[in-house]
């Protein structure tokens, strides 16, 4: 069992790296899923990804292995989870409560719990390696934390205590004055507005059922994810964003005690140049793409330089000329990603 | 003067939206207007950039009329029970409860809409200097968005709010919501690379724009967009003759094509006023950066 967590900001080609990392373990002969949440249309459409619970096996002919996507929908397994662990009585009163459908409309948090209850579901249907290709976002590590935060506050018995004591409060007929006595709450009240906390009690104490089963399995892979036999975390950055991502989830991970594997530098203008310089317009475009491409390899050659001894690896990969249709452009990736090093300039 | 129309930069993560924030925003108090840029992600590098002294020694008029913040709405929360509470250990007891935080974290979009409210107080303070006693407002207020996804559910919060509560946060948010959805307070700018993903995000965001909330966009912003992109179809000649000279030629010339292609794309889809920003090489650092993109953004023409 091995899994690689990719990590990176938005607009670095990360879900192409994460797919390509995949597939280049399915031509080793691995079963391997790639897991990812907003895949662009056309890596969609050639991973064959649908909304919903199922992964999709891609066709390959030319490698021993198998390599499946799944698309993270936050939603879907929200539902599920809903439908496995309430009560049956429950289950239409949750998913229809309001604070249910609000969650489900503006999914802050969401994305990171759910995250973490699919590689559950993934790793108990015996894929060999599992890539996750996390939030497009510098919170992406929240996957770790998240859900961890979430078990705690979930186990501590807090909230169903609260939200009994709030019922009962209003059951035997006190006013705000008496829930008064109940001092935290009514300041969270006078805040919030009363409708607004009985609402969020009212559904945790509903979730309860849910939040508990899941607390477990999240503690379980969480602890997964943190071991280093199993689990390497690929940073994927562009040149513009190379120092200062590396940095930034060099820096996230050691505070959680990891360590990054490799950094791909992703869409290098690696290109190579004429000897002979051609006149007007040319020359201003080909000078265009040398001012470029110089300051592609100063950053990579600045990654190496400031995080080389924190990290395994560090690889450039160049930008495709036209994009690829299909599963070929995560093929030429994989090569990049196969073929030995293309080394940062010393 | 009335007060200024909140100038919005959204888009994907990653193309540009702090940086073309800053840039249009320096330009802007270079010719002496007062500004403030509204960033909703803690500030990175960029935003040090023009802070520093490098501002006052070569934009000493910006310096003085230039402001760039982060809000965290989380320290909105905390000012709020503040308020209530004026007794420090009172609101301290409250902030460092971890039922009230984590009802703060699990409501869903109360971040989102504390952040709103504060962007609407600041759109609608009058742009005097405070000398009157009330604060400062500002001639450009520039909210540099978050990325698409967030930005959206940023604003549907008050909506959601209007819809799935009663009582007092309710009306705020159909307070909110009415603000947001006029166009008369709201300037938008969609940012966008020559990119698949992007362009997509951008038509998609418009439609909900005009859709959901009524803002037309004022314009496009084509971010870093190649020398071929505003060529001359005598320098496409004569760039794609040579189009095999070299593997950076043929990067670049093939780059150039695509690049025009979905410009038509975009512009059949989405007939808007455009303004082209290149991508810019050989600047000497982020302030350097931030000018030279600033000569190209001139919002005036938009408002």
């Amino acid at each position: 069992m091995k899994i690689i967590v990719c990590l990176g900001t938005g607009g670095v080609g990360k879900t192409s790296v994460a797919a390509a990392t995949a597939l280049a373990a399915a031509r080793d002969g691995a079963k391997c899923l790639v897991l990812t949440t907003d895949p662009a249309l056309r890596l969609r459409t050639a991973l064959g990804l649908k909304p919903g619970l199922l992964e999709q096996r891609v066709e390959l002919n030319d490698s021993p292995g198998e390599l499946w996507a799944a698309l993270l929908d936050v939603n879907a397994t929200l539902d599920e989870a809903v439908r496995l662990y309430a009560k049956p009585r429950d289950q239409q009163r949750i998913l229809e409560h309001s604070i249910y459908r609000t969650i489900a409309h503006s999914l802050s948090g969401m994305g990171e719990l759910m995250a973490v209850e699919r590689i559950d579901q993934l790793i108990r249907r015996g894929f060999d390696n599992l890539v996750i290709d996390t939030a497009p976002a510098r919170h992406a590590l929240d996957i770790f934390d998240k859900p961890v935060l979430f078990a705690d506050f979930s186990d501590s018995g807090r909230v169903r205590f609260v939200s009994r004591t709030y019922k009962f409060a209003e059951a035997l007929g006190l006013t705000t004055i008496g829930r008064n006595a109940l001092e935290i709450y009514s300041r969270a009240e006078a805040i919030l507005g009363s409708n607004m906390v009985r609402e969020i009690l009212d559904f945790y104490s509903l979730f309860y059922p849910i939040a508990e089963g899941y607390s477990e399995r999240a503690r379980h892979t969480v602890a997964r994810l943190r071991d280093p036999k199993i689990t390497e975390f690929r940073v994927v950055t562009i040149p513009d964003k190379a120092v200062r991502d590396t940095g930034f989830f060099i820096e996230e991970l050691k505070k959680r005690g990891f360590r990054a594997g490799m950094v791909c530098i992703n869409r290098a203008w690696t290109h190579e140049l004429p000897s002979v310089i051609p006149d007007g317009f040319a020359a201003e475009l080909l000078d265009w793409y040398a001012g470029m491409s110089e300051s592609h390899r100063q950053s990579a050659e600045k990654v190496r330089e400031t995080y080389g001894a924190d990290v395994q690896q560090i690889r450039m990969l160049h930008e495709l000329e036209r994009d690829v249709e299909g599963v070929d452009s995560l093929r030429q990736l994989a090569d990049q990603l196969q073929a030995a090093p293309l080394e940062v300039r010393p | 003067m009335a007060s200024s129309r909140l100038i919005i930069f959204c888009g994907k993560g990653g193309v540009g939206k702090t940086t073309l924030s800053l840039a249009a925003g320096l330009r802007h108090a270079v010719e002496g207007h007062r500004v403030l840029v509204v960033s909703s992600h803690p500030l990175p590098e960029l935003a040090l950039a023009v802070s520093l002294e490098g501002l006052s020694a070569r934009f000493p008029s910006a310096s003085k009329n230039f402001f760039v913040i982060y809000i965290d709405p989380r320290d909105l929360i905390a000012d709020l029970v503040r308020q209530y509470f004026p007794v420090p250990m009172m609101s301290d007891r409250i902030l460092k409860s971890a039922i009230f935080m984590n009802l703060i974290e699990v409501a869903p979009g109360l971040k989102e809409f504390f952040f709103l409210g504060r962007l609407q107080e600041l759109a609608e303070r009058k742009n005097d200097d405070g000398t009157s006693g009330s604060l400062p407002g500002y001639d450009y207020l520039i909210w540099d968005a978050p990325a698409t996804g967030h930005f959206l559910a940023t604003l549907r919060s008050a909506k959601n709010f209007e819809v799935f509560l009663s009582g007092p946060l309710a009306t705020a948010g159909a307070q909110l919501h009415r603000f947001f959805s006029n166009p008369e307070n709201i300037q938008l700018f969609p940012v966008t690379p020559l990119e698949e993903m992007a362009i997509a995000e951008t038509v998609e965001t418009a439609q909900v724009m005009s859709g959901e909330f009524d803002i037309p966009c004022s314009a496009v912003l084509i971010n870093s967009a190649s020398p071929m992109c505003t060529a001359t179809p005598a320098e496409m000649a004569l760039a794609e003759s040579l189009r095999d000279s070299s593997p950076a030629m043929r990067f670049a010339v093939e780059r150039g094509w695509i690049e025009r292609e979905r410009r038509a794309e975009l512009a059949a889809v989405l007939p808007l006023p455009e303004v082209v920003i290149p991508r810019l090489t050989h600047c000497a650092n982020d302030l350097d950066l931030l000018a030279r993109l600033g000569e190209r953004m001139d919002l005036s023409q938009f408002s």
